[in-house]
């Protein structure tokens, strides 16, 4: 909209591109450590092997998830959603107590944003010669550094795509047949899928995503109260602002220690002035924070003009970090990790069902015995293999028997049929009959299970 | 029918308009999405497949699949509706009800009267 001379429009400017200078200093050290970590875990986990498996595999088309040398099948589904209620409340205590530490240092949307406008940097230069190289005309040196850029972000994007389709399949198969050139076809979409994603949010929407389409930082101000941890300009101490010579006190010039030199809005990735107050568009990276320490250590001014604090803090209250909202979410987040870990750690890694046969009523056997036909369905979540016996709960009070011996491989599902016979005079009709499914090599490993059996209506009747 | 001073009778008010569309919206898409999956898609077969220890019979199933289908459309139309409503106004793009982009010192360089450079901490 370079033609913006319309009445009435000719006031605002477009919205300048965004160059985020580069910052050095704690929070920057921190974010890069966090990224290194974050990308780390990404792109190495695939690559593990734990007890035999990918250290982290979602097997779509074997129903189940291998997760740290643990095995999560279709029936653990209630783990996934217990983690993902861990992982809402988690966020809530963590925006409760210190603000958007999530959308600063572990979104993937800014993880990967840094690691972009790293080799952008690499290839152009820092931000004022990336902002001169953009004015410039077309040249050989741009033509250069621009597909420079290219050629890392999308190598880049497809190998994240690549790693990011090997949590689905195995990815050791997955490298072998991009090697050979027979990658399929769905394996194929998703890495582009993926990597296309990865290229366009990290390389051009950036914080746009953060400004436009993102919930959480839309209603993450609900969380807050005046003693959460925000990233804050101090404004009765920076006030009035303005320029200086190096090493005028600023009580000699009649100012406050801004100097005014816009430094915290080059770095601020989402482009906007953290001196006008706390803004929804603050991310909460930290940069600024950094870069004006920087500036009141070179002016010889205390640090601190920009940093972490709270509304009560700069109101000159006290600060309250235990309060009763960060109690009650930690309470509830510490009872859910330790139930869901405890209850992972006792459950029976064996499921059974047992269906009756619906092609049959039943079978009246000699000696008055009627027989039942059902389909047994066992899976051994176990990483060993094991043999089970399945016997009635109360001994004796009917005969159990399977086609072959219940013996299952470790991770493994298997059918089996089970004929089970119960004396005529056992009862009438729909009888229900408690069967205890268990190992024979560990007692532990046991499961009870109902069945019904069908006998002869009325007693000598025949049917 | 209360109606204070300023309010129309019979005329809804945002919020009001806004969950009607919301819930009527997502209705009609699990209609749709739930005519979809059942057309193609037998729920009995589900019963071998389904991990839950209790039988799932077909009436069940298409209840369950339709009202799974119309609480995710109504989440969806929700955060939508929160979003658009709760973020910038028509014709944020020209610059309309947005405060200028925050000015930009120029380098030290072209500026002397700015006493430290700025390029020292790139």
């Amino acid at each position: 909209m370079s033609a913006d001379s319309a009445p009435g429009q000719s006031l605002y400017r477009k919205e300048p591109k965004i160059y985020p200078r580069q910052v050095n200093g704690r929070f920057a050290r921190l974010r890069d450590l966090a990224m290194y970590v974050l990308l780390g875990l990404f792109y190495v986990m695939p690559w593990l092997t734990i007890n035999g498996h990918q250290a982290v595999l979602f097997d779509l088309p074997g129903r189940r998830f291998y997760i740290l040398g643990l095995t999560f099948w279709p029936q653990d589904f209630i783990y996934l959603a217990l983690l993902l209620v861990a992982a809402g409340l988690s966020l809530f205590f963590f925006t409760a107590l210190a603000g958007r530490l999530w959308c600063g240092y572990a979104c993937p949307q800014t993880v990967w944003t840094e690691a972009f406008l790293m080799m952008e940097r690499w290839t152009e230069g820092n931000r004022q010669k990336r902002i001169k190289l953009d004015a410039a005309p077309w040249s050989a040196n741009k033509l250069l550094r621009k597909s420079a850029k290219q050629f890392l972000w999308v190598t880049f994007a497809v190998w994240t795509g690549f790693t990011f389709v090997g949590f689905f399949t195995p990815i050791r198969e997955l490298a072998q047949n991009v090697l050979s050139f027979s990658l399929g076809p769905w394996e194929t979409f998703w890495t582009l899928f993926y990597g296309g994603a990865t290229y366009a949010n990290a390389g051009y929407l950036r914080a746009q995503v953060c400004k436009y389409m993102c919930p959480y930082a839309r209603f993450q101000g609900a969380m807050f109260d005046p003693d959460t941890l925000i990233i804050s300009y101090d404004e009765s101490r920076g006030e009035p602002r303005g320029s200086r010579r190096k090493g005028i006190k600023p009580e000699e010039v009649g100012l406050g220690d801004c100097i005014n030199c816009t430094l915290c809005v080059q770095v601020c990735p989402t482009g906007i002035d953290i001196r006008e107050g706390l803004q929804y568009e603050c991310i909460a990276c930290a940069a600024c924070i950094d870069v004006c320490d920087q500036v009141m250590d070179k002016m010889e001014y205390p640090r601190g003009l920009i940093r972490y604090t709270t509304e009560n803090a700069l109101k000159n209250n006290t600060t309250h970090v235990i309060r009763p909202r960060l109690l009650v979410y930690g309470t509830i987040l510490l009872l859910l990790i330790c139930g869901t870990l405890w209850s992972m750690t006792t459950r029976t890694p064996l499921r059974a069902d047992l269906i009756r046969d619906r092609n049959a009523l039943y079978r009246e056997l000699p000696g008055d015995m009627i027989e039942n036909v059902y389909n047994l369905k066992i899976t051994n979540m176990d990483d060993v293999a094991h043999t089970y016996s399945l016997l009635p709960e109360i001994p004796g009070v009917a005969e159990v028997e399977s086609s072959r011996p219940l013996r299952l491989e470790a991770s493994s599902v298997a059918g089996f049929s089970v004929r089970i016979r119960m004396p005529r005079d056992a009862g009438s009709g729909v009888q229900s009959l408690t069967l205890e499914l268990s190992s024979e090599d560990n007692p532990d490993i046991r499961k009870k299970i109902d069945a019904k059996v069908l006998l002869p209506v009325s007693s000598g009747a025949n049917r | 029918m209360a109606s204070g001073q300023d309010t129309v009778s019979l005329r809804w008010n945002e919020r009001r308009r806004d969950i009607g569309i919301i819930i009527w919206i997502s209705f009609l898409s699990a209609c749709a999405g739930t005519f979809v999956i059942f057309a193609l898609l037998d729920p009995d077969a589900l019963n071998q497949a389904w991990v839950l220890p209790w039988e799932m019979g077909r009436k069940l199933a298409y209840s369950l699949g339709f009202l799974f289908l119309f609480c995710v459309a109504a989440i969806a139309s929700s955060l939508t509706t929160f979003m658009i409503r709760t973020g910038p106004r028509r014709g944020h793009h020209t610059g309309k009800g947005r405060k200028p982009a925050p000015q930009i010192k120029p380098d030290a360089a072209e500026d002397p009267e700015f006493g430290i450079d700025p390029g020292e901490w790139r």
